[in-house]
């Protein structure tokens, strides 16, 4: 379709190009004025069924018409996409629900088997100075200290529930299950049960955790992200190792690769256990808090001081990092939730771009094409003045001398 | 005289540009007076549009996306109005390519 202005611009156009080429068709050797002709019949031929100039065929355009229907759709389909896939992360956190059940069972057993040899060692010096410090140490202490302390936290309620008993205990499978809700979509991902243990471990810090402690759980979840991506197979070794008296059990029931490791750990652990104990009694003189804390916790911190007694415990020191990379995994697997959350986005983007695309396959129904005089921009106002354009909109041809454009971006 | 190759890309110039491929395609023409033709036509177009047209236009819309390259705005809006004295017209999306005019004035 075309308003006769339009066509009459079309017809002088064409007109216009065919007279002023006439010359190259019929001199220097040129085609002749028969095939100028022709190509004039073609061109307006076509024009008229493109329904760009009124004539005898006004709409053979139908086409283009139709061919801009389906597109449109298309775009909102590919955003249903995005969306579809978070559905699908939905359903697994009904699987993950699954898993955590076995997890709790594990955590029962393992605890007074793993826990006798480490505890006498661990339970003695650290716990005590430990479990009232940590949340007092990761108050006060630095950003440092504070990912520190948290990884040592964690233990240290494993400890006291160890101490107290039962009660405890009961209090973290239970916690679980109203956190694993949300969580779920991590679990999901990661089938291994040691990042669940890990995530429940972050949970009951943040429930009986002064207002702080959540501040302490996002910077574990933010230094976990590195530390796991760095050490993933490390890191069960480390966590059975320094987790010994809570997650230690887990481990323990969980993984039977481990056990051969285990033994060594445990060796190691004893190993630890004296250390830290001679850290602990060292630090303590020293007098900072979050030194026995970081003891306690971060062991490797400790001997990392003491030069002396490092040789050997450097081999020990190995999986004590891993232990600090442990403690992290619960906030890794908030991380790895945030991951998730960060995907469906990439992909939403992703669509906007398809989509884009698909609007620039469709430029043929929907495209103005002109010259501009001025393009400004306030904030996110933009105004731009056009001349000389054409406008091809709803298979209509619309020429104009002057535009003025105001777009929200 | 500059021109821009802009306006090959509407309705008349891709019918133009379809039958030179045709008759080239078939022998009758030579590419190079294909290409003599289309410019003839840049330039026709664009006097056109200076001289035979006089409208006015009014486009609004959310702009999707924005890019200038090559001293060429290239807008992309959604939900567009767009007014003429012909009428209202309204698409889900339209492309707006644009050559800087001081370009043909140079």
């Amino acid at each position: 379709m075309a308003s006769s202005t339009t066509s009459n611009v079309y017809i002088h156009v064409i007109e216009d190009v065919i007279n002023k080429v006439r010359d190259e068709f019929i001199n220097n050797g040129g085609p002749g004025e028969g095939v100028l002709n022709e190509l004039q019949g073609l061109w307006e031929l076509k024009m008229m069924q493109a329904g760009a100039i009124l004539g005898p065929i006004d709409r053979s355009a139908t086409q283009k018409s139709g061919a801009g229907g389906p597109i449109t759709p298309n775009p909102v389909h590919d955003l249903n996409v995005p969306y579809e896939g978070t559905e699908e992360y939905e359903p697994p956190t009904a699987d993950l629900l699954v898993p955590p059940t076995p997890l709790q069972t594990p955590m029962q057993t393992p605890l007074p088997g793993t826990a006798q040899t480490p505890l006498p060692g661990m339970a003695q010096t650290p716990l005590p100075g430990t479990a009232p410090t940590p949340l007092p140490g990761s108050d006060s202490s630095s950003l440092y200290n504070i990912p520190t302390g948290g990884t040592p936290i964690t233990p240290n309620e494993y400890t006291s529930t160890n101490e107290n008993g039962v009660p405890e205990v009961k209090a973290g499978p239970g916690r679980p299950s109203p956190y694993m809700q949300p969580p779920s979509a991590w679990i999901n991902q990661r089938p291994p049960l040691d990042v669940n243990v890990a995530y429940v471990e972050g949970r009951e810090e943040s429930e009986r955790g002064a207002p702080h402690q959540p501040t302490t759980q996002d910077f574990f979840i933010s230094s976990g992200k590195r530390k796991r991506d760095d050490l993933p197979p490390q890191y069960r070794a480390g966590g059975y190792i320094p987790q010994q008296d809570g997650a230690g059990d887990n481990i323990s029931d969980e993984d039977n690769r481990s056990q051969n490791l285990k033994v060594v750990q445990g060796g190691n652990q004893q190993m630890f256990f004296q250390v830290g104990t001679m850290s602990s009694r060292i630090p303590q003189l020293d007098g900072p808090i979050p030194d026995p804390y970081d003891d306690v916790l971060s062991t490797p911190n400790i001997y990392n001081y003491q030069g002396v007694v490092n040789e050997d415990y450097n081999i020990v020191n190995t999986p004590m990092p891993n232990e600090m990379h442990a403690a992290t995994p619960a906030p890794v697997q908030n991380d790895t939730g945030d991951d998730d959350d960060d995907e469906p986005l990439n992909e939403d983007d992703d669509d906007d771009l398809d989509d884009v695309d698909q609007g620039e396959d469709l430029n043929t129904t929907h495209l103005v094409l002109a010259q501009f005089d001025k393009v400004t921009r306030t904030k996110s106002r933009w105004k731009c003045t056009l001349k000389d354009g054409i406008m091809h909109i709803n298979n209509k041809d619309i020429l104009f001398n002057k535009a003025t454009g105001e777009f929200d971006f | 005289m500059a021109t821009f190759e802009l306006y090959r890309r509407s309705t008349i110039g891709m019918c133009l540009t379809e039958t030179l491929d045709q008759m080239v395609s078939s022998g009758v023409l030579s590419p190079e007076l294909a290409i003599q033709v289309l410019i003839q036509f840049d330039k026709s177009m664009t006097e056109a549009l200076e001289s035979e047209v006089k409208s006015k236009v009014s486009i609004k819309g959310h702009l999707h996306t924005y890019r200038f390259c090559d001293n060429v705005w290239t807008f992309i809006l959604q939900n567009a109005q767009l007014k003429s004295e012909e009428g209202q017209e309204t698409v889900d999306s339209v492309k707006i390519v644009a050559c800087d005019s001081k370009l043909l004035t140079q």
